[in-house]
């Protein structure tokens, strides 16, 4: 049915109106959005690393490659080489969402299928420059990894993350997990700095997969097939995965 | 007396949003069953439970929750998408592609504000999140929403080319 003028032209103004409103109902809360996102740039401060007083520790350096993963260091690898699968985790200790994945889900998977001889899993240490002690609990953790306390490490590591975070204090945190003897080790041994090359490695193979962010790990297969998985992610969610790569 | 133009902006805007969203829809669809990123492409099972993971990251559901949207999600963007081209019952459809981009919205937009560093998953391949992943589903959102609502208004006015002659010429 035609419309008279001031009818059509009341139907456009209402259309140019309900435009407009939702327009300005976007730009308000995309200035938000990027109000967060001006926040979220966060002050990164270098960990000062004591120079090393003494001679070096004698440690292997030694590298094994498994089903075309290179440059695994042993001392944070778990299971069966023969596993079908390999899976490498970039983790940073002092990221949230690495807590996360390493308490919920990389226990359980070390659990069901690396215990199991189904899944070979690589910790790879991915210390951010945004956080300030995450370089130092690398260190640590290697460390212990060479005297064959990685898990405990680790898991106490991960677990007062909220602590350590604050104070800094994770040396304190990696000897009240340790034995004084043990602790004695590890501490010359990062005081010596002799497996840095070790972590720098594993950043460098981090950013050549690349990893943009922490946690990601990444599934390979015997038949060289390799699927990433970026963040925390469910261990139920992860098991339909890995079942099927696994059978 | 003013006829309306059968190109006017609300027309435009319809179809604009029928091509532009039923094709992303179709893309982002087959993307995450195809794996189009993978050499080889896996089998369909494992690019759904990848699916299931990019899903699983945004913490917003149950496990079973995203084994679930990951199964079906993939085929409803096909259908929807093909759907809205056809132009078929456009009123039912466009709400619900409304529905389901504005929950993609929603769903970046907390997983931003939330500081999650997670990868879309918007066409499976990895694609980190971040302000441009929510400004263009925030305009794809808009898109669909304008859509839908000038379907709604289009549909209560017979269309200029086939109103029938009142004149009585």
């Amino acid at each position: 049915m035609p419309k008279s003028v001031s009818e059509e032209f009341v139907i456009r103004r209402s259309n140019l109106a309900l435009i407009a409103a939702l327009v300005i109902i976007l730009a308000g809360s995309l200035t938000l959005v990027a109000a967060s996102a001006t926040q979220k740039t966060a002050a990164a401060k270098s960990a000062a690393v004591k120079p090393a007083q003494e001679s070096a520790p004698q440690v292997s350096l030694a590298v094994i490659s498994v089903d075309g993963v290179n440059d695994i260091d042993p001392t944070k690898a778990f299971g069966s080489k023969n596993a079908p699968v390999v899976m490498e985790v970039f983790s940073d200790f002092q990221c949230p969402a690495c807590k996360q994945l390493f308490t919920q889900t990389t226990v359980r998977v070390t659990d069901n299928y690396v215990n199991s001889n189904k899944v070979f899993i690589v910790h790879r240490d991915f210390p951010l420059p945004m956080h300030a002690y995450s370089r130092v609990a690398a260190s640590y953790s290697r460390a212990a990894a060479h005297i064959g306390r990685c898990e405990v490490v680790e898991q106490a590591l991960f677990q007062n993350q909220e602590k350590w975070e604050v104070t800094g204090d994770v040396k304190g945190t990696v000897a009240a997990v340790l034995s004084p003897a043990d602790m004695k080790k590890v501490q010359a041994l990062v005081d010596s700095r002799v497996l840095e090359p070790l972590i720098e490695k594993d950043k460098q193979i981090g950013q050549m997969v690349p990893v943009n962010q922490t946690p990601t790990s990444i599934i390979h297969t015997k038949d060289g097939q390799s699927y990433p998985v970026v963040g925390f992610v469910s261990f139920d969610v992860l098991k339909t995965l890995l079942d099927q790569l696994t059978k | 007396m003013m006829e309306s133009a059968p190109f006017n902006l609300r027309r435009v805007i319809i179809w604009l949003g029928r091509l532009v969203l039923g094709g992303i829809l179709i893309y982002a669809g087959f993307a995450k069953m195809i794996r189009w990123d993978m050499h080889p492409r896996p089998p369909l099972g494992i690019a759904r439970s990848l699916f299931a993971l990019q899903i699983d990251s945004y913490q917003m559901l149950p496990p079973w929750a995203s084994i679930q949207v990951a199964t079906w999600l993939p085929w409803a963007e096909i259908a929807l998408g093909l759907l809205l081209l056809i132009g078929w019952r456009l009123r039912i459809w466009s709400t619900l592609v409304t529905l389901i981009v504005g929950g993609f919205f929603l769903a970046v937009l907390r997983a931003y504000f939330l500081h999650l560093d997670i990868n879309c998953g918007c066409f499976a391949k990895p694609e980190p999140l971040t302000i441009w992943t929510v400004l263009r589903d925030g305009a794809l959102f808009l898109l669909a929403l304008f859509m839908t609502i000038f379907v709604f208004r289009e549909s209560r006015r017979p269309h200029p080319w086939s109103a029938p002659d009142k004149s009585g010429a």
